[in-house]
């Protein structure tokens, strides 16, 4: 006994210091300094574009700028794009966020009104910088929080084989050869269906991306003054048309729970025939499935319509934290990533366009579909009305709530637009 | 079982002069100090911090809020999707509780039996073990894979002619809130079966012996020694688990969100959309404070619980 | 009579075998399939007819994660924290268990109950003011932000076991060494800790799992790849517009190994632990 106690003790004693090495170690592991000796700044930049690029692609644009700026140093803090807005959301709501952050359009409004992130209007003025280069900005009360600096724009996917297969000849232009389409590959029978709309609540983009994009196309508008305008025709009609799909059977089974993901998948998969989606996604598709043949279309107006197609869009958008101590290098660092070489490399790589207005991407080495979707980008005008709304994501969500009352028969299209109306009201209103 | 009490301590103490006995007095707490000091700054200041952010307004979001009263905590327990989250609740941990209980003593019984070999039972031991090895994330996503409308599940079932077409489990708001339960049941009954595994080679074998003396069939022994036997651990579990499963987050946010239509919001869901979504930190601190008080009544029978043993 | 006696067994063994059989499909086929998809390549996941084995049978998501220096420092980093907080615990919760079971002190009974609703607060509720604190003892995006938060949720379980594991221990042994002219202090090393071992390691191994497995804190309580955890690393993979299947899951099972591995190691220990705690009380 007095043995074996002896060596537990050792055992038990080896075990606590190594508990406390491991303690210590851990201590002096994660300190981070804001700037180090020698008068160098380091800017910390979160964003999830690095998840997004071809591997280290971003790292190579960030060294890019250190070697001309040896004073500055740049850390990247990449994490994907839901995993980004969660810290971003702590980060603000306790005045942490890193130097230069990425932003979305839809958290601006929000971030800007808890005063997390800075004013650039004024920053501008400070550097002296033109900003008549830059293609947007997004302002709120006239002033800059965030820069676009690559757009996606969304048009329609199309899945050649599954059209000719169905016998549609022609890629659809207007709802009603949509919705014939859609019928048509869904008869070919199998699992396949001829549309995916993602409406799952929890990241309830399917609301902007696959249902409002369709009122845009047609010019219409969710807004009027600012303020919610839900209960107008062109809405209804909106509305009407993708509770006419669903009633028709032709959009995929599980959409009132599925995500983008699901819907890109599906469609890669052939299970789909059309979907609304970013043009950032050609690339994979293509990886994941190379032999699929599909080409992609501006999306669908009413068959009455002739004007200038919107194009729902979203940015890779750039804002500097408010907290920051170095804002005006920070900025320097917005500029560079707006100057008209790098931002052209970066739309290039993320197959986007650019936030600067001289600077126009390469398409020699990329897709033939990117040359295409460039003429249908600049045949329509970029629209998402949900860009600089507070709340966005809610204003979504309690949309997506009443759309999936519709498409489940618990309500009518009007009940759920007055019921929108009013839920809207009380967050923009 | 934490609280009984040691017996009085030794006359030769109470002897002792009144220094050292001050000196002996301050001795458990000397023991307890870390744990105290822990608990208190990470977990009762945060406590407080989500307590006093539920009787203000505008908190976080705006520099300066206001004391708000009770107004929060209105908001909240009248909003039908926080009356709704806490049915779905209710439904969710009860049901999930229950399986776990069955499953976990079914799966334990049979491990625990002595017709097989120790080899086989272990090999069985590992395989009822694996649902726990995995991070809630992958769980969610790899459920998310085989529960899919055309997804391996429904093509089993397709092909063996129990189903015509795709189902929708997580995507029908008739069946989601039970594809989401029993996820939750395949991914926590392995902790439950583990200690009932414990508490089942715990029983001493006399007891069976006198009772297949008395000429008992299987049942009767599982009903007047088994079960008596097991009692303060399935108690116990029973009410940890309901406390484990109510604090349910990732997997319901990365199943269904909530969806469809309400029919899988939780109380942790709601919370989370209220805080991280519409930056209603108040109301998303109120409805905490709330559910901070349900767990609590658990976590009161639990002490209880414990007291009594 | 001997002859019915055996069949009897024999039906018995077959039924135990077959209900084992069917609890284990119901345990072991998603994770099976778990393992299949590691396989695969992204395009073949949602393949219809599913197959188990496809064609492009490949280990490149496993030479994919393991020939990263990131996803590498995500399992070096799980591994410090994990092991650091169950240490930390089992240390932290022993000195506890031992205050409890051993001395009779005010507040006794009001601290106990404190620690043991402690388990009772949902985590995401304090997921706001748990940040900004944390961020204000400068320990957002550490090592011991980490670990001391970890410990935070795998304490009351420990404390709770460890007490009860040493109740079963009868009194009488540290008192033989207090009559020698010890303290309590070496009774409890000398003695109790000892023979302790079998609950210690319950109470290690589920501390472990715990905190390896834990997602929530970790996803907020670090920013930078130098500190984020496995379970993270896993969610890293899920983009915002497509899944790396393959490699979510192959990172998935190389991240059980560990757990599986303490399982094998101790499991009859670990058993053996929780009965005395669980049942002797």
């Amino acid at each position: 006994m007095a043995v074996r106690s002896t060596r537990l003790k050792r055992v038990v004693g080896a075990v606590t210091a190594a508990a406390m090495v491991a303690f210590v170690a851990a201590c002096g592991g994660g300190d981070s300094d804001d700037s180090s000796a020698g008068g160098d700044v380091t800017l910390e930049f979160a964003q999830w574009w690095g998840a997004e690029l071809p591997a280290g692609e971003l790292d190579k644009i960030v060294n890019d700028f250190t070697t001309q700026n040896p004073n500055i140093k740049i850390k990247l803090i990449s994490a994907p794009y839901a995993s980004t807005k969660q810290q971003l959301v702590t980060g603000a709501a306790s005045k942490t966020l890193p130097d230069v952050v990425g932003l979305d359009g839809a958290w601006v409004n929000d971030f800007a009104k808890q005063g997390a992130i800075a004013d650039m209007s004024k920053l501008m003025t400070d550097a002296n910088y033109d900003s008549s280069q830059l293609a947007s900005q997004i302002q709120l009360e006239g002033k800059t929080y965030m820069i676009p600096v690559v757009n996606f724009v969304y048009p329609l996917f199309v899945n050649k084989d599954l059209l000719t297969k169905a016998g549609v000849a022609t890629t659809p232009k207007n709802r009603t050869e949509f919705l014939d389409a859609a019928k048509k590959i869904t008869a070919t029978g199998g699992n396949v269906k001829g549309w995916a709309l993602p409406l799952d609540t929890a990241v309830p983009n399917g609301i902007q991306n696959d249902v409002m994009s369709w009122l845009w196309a047609s010019g219409g508008s969710m807004l009027a003054d600012g303020k919610p305008a839900l209960q107008t025709d062109a809405v209804k009609s909106t509305v009407e048309y993708v509770k006419s799909l669903n009633d028709a059977g032709v959009i995929a089974p599980g959409s009132l729970t599925m995500k983008e993901q699901d819907k890109v998948e599906k469609f890669t998969q052939g299970q789909v025939g059309m979907m609304i989606d970013s043009l950032a996604h050609v690339t994979l598709i293509k990886k994941n499935k190379p032999d699929l043949k599909f080409e992609i279309a501006a999306i669908p107006a009413e068959d009455s319509y002739t004007g200038k197609r919107g194009i729902p869009y979203a940015s890779w958008g750039v804002g500097i934290s408010n907290s920051t101590k170095h804002k005006a290098e920070a900025f320097k660092f917005v500029s560079y990533l707006m100057s008209q070489e790098t931002n052209a490399k970066l739309a290039t790589l993320a197959n986007g366009f650019t936030g600067n207005k001289n600077a126009e991407p390469d398409f020699s080495n990329s897709d033939p579909l990117f040359k295409e979707a460039f003429e249908i980008y600049k045949d329509s005008v970029p629209a998402n009305e949900f860009v600089g709304l507070p709340k966005s994501e809610d204003l979504m969500r309690s949309f997506d709530e009443q759309l999936q009352l519709v498409l489940t028969g618990k309500t009518s299209v009007d009940d759920a637009l007055a019921k929108s109306q009013e839920s809207w009201t009380s967050v923009i209103g | 079982m934490t609280l009984l009490a040691p017996p009085a301590a030794p006359p030769a103490e109470q002897a002792a002069p009144a220094r050292k006995t001050l000196a002996r007095r301050l001795v458990p707490y000397g023991y307890l100090s870390p744990t105290i000091v822990l608990i208190v700054v990470l977990m009762v200041v945060p406590i407080v911090m989500v307590i006093s952010y539920s009787f203000r307004d505008n908190v976080i979001v705006q520099e300066n809020s206001v004391f708000a009263g009770f107004a929060n905590y209105t908001k909240v327990l009248t909003d039908p999707d926080f009356l709704v989250a806490m049915k779905n609740t209710a439904v969710f941990i009860t049901v999930s509780m229950v399986a776990h209980l069955v499953l976990g003593l079914t799966f334990a019984m049979m491990l625990n039996t002595q017709l097989l070999s120790g080899v086989t039972k272990a090999i069985f031991r590992i395989v009822y073990i694996l649902p726990w090895l995995f991070t809630i994330a992958v769980i969610a996503v790899i459920w998310r894979l085989l529960l899919d409308p055309s997804g391996v599940i429904n093509y089993v079932l397709h092909s063996i002619g129990l189903i015509n077409d795709g189902v929708n489990w997580l995507g029908d708001p008739g069946k989601a809130l039970w594809a989401v339960t029993f996820i939750n049941i395949w991914s926590g009954y392995p902790f439950f079966m583990i200690s009932l595994l414990a508490g089942l080679q715990g029983i001493p074998n006399d007891l069976y012996e006198a009772a297949a003396v008395d000429g008992t069939n299987w049942f009767q022994r599982f009903r007047h020694v088994t079960l008596p036997q097991l009692r303060p651990v399935i108690i116990s579990m029973a009410v940890l688990d309901l406390i484990w499963t109510s604090q349910q987050f990732a997997l319901i946010w990365m199943t269904t969100g909530g969806g469809p239509l309400n029919t899988t919001e939780m109380l942790s869901t709601y919370t989370y959309k209220q805080a991280f979504s519409e930056y209603e930190f108040s109301t998303a601190s109120a409805a905490a404070v709330i559910v901070l008080l349900l767990t609590m009544v658990l976590a009161f029978f639990y002490v209880r619980q414990q007291r009594e043993r | 009579m001997a002859v019915a006696i055996k069949t009897k067994r024999t039906f018995a063994k077959a039924g135990v075998i077959t209900g084992l059989i069917i609890g284990g499909l119901f345990a072991g086929l998603p994770v099976l399939w778990m393992l299949s998809t590691s396989f695969k390549s992204n395009g073949e996941v949602f393949q219809n007819p599913p197959k188990l084995i496809t064609s492009t049978f490949s280990l490149d998501a496993y030479t994919a994660i393991l020939g990263n220096g990131t996803q590498l420092r995500y399992f070096l980093n799980s591994y410090i924290v994990a092991i650091a907080v169950t240490l930390l615990t089992l240390l932290v919760a022993l000195l506890a268990g031992y205050a409890f079971s051993r001395f009779n002190f005010p507040f006794q009974k009001t601290i106990n109950a404190v620690i043991v609703s402690v388990q009772a607060v949902p985590p995401i509720t304090l997921v706001i003011p748990y940040f900004g604190l944390v961020v204000a003892l400068g320990l957002y995006n550490t090592y011991p932000g980490l670990i001391l938060t970890h410990m935070v949720f795998t304490l009351p379980y420990a404390i709770i076991m460890i007490t009860a594991y040493l109740n079963t221990l009868p009194k009488e042994l540290d008192e033989s060494v207090k009559v020698d002219g010890g303290t309590g202090w070496t009774a409890l090393w000398r003695i109790l800790v000892p023979i302790s071992v079998p609950g210690l390691i319950a109470v290690g191994v589920y501390t472990f799992m715990i905190s390896w497995n834990e997602y929530l804190f970790a996803l907020t309580l670090t920013r930078t790849d130098d500190m984020r955890t496995v379970p993270i690393g896993i969610q890293m993979l899920m983009g915002q517009h497509s899944y790396e299947w393959n490699q979510m899951m192959a990172m998935s099972i190389l991240g059980s190994i560990p757990v599986l591995v303490l399982f094998l190691l101790f499991q009859k220990r670990f058993i053996g632990g929780l009965t005395a705690g669980a049942v002797k009380a």
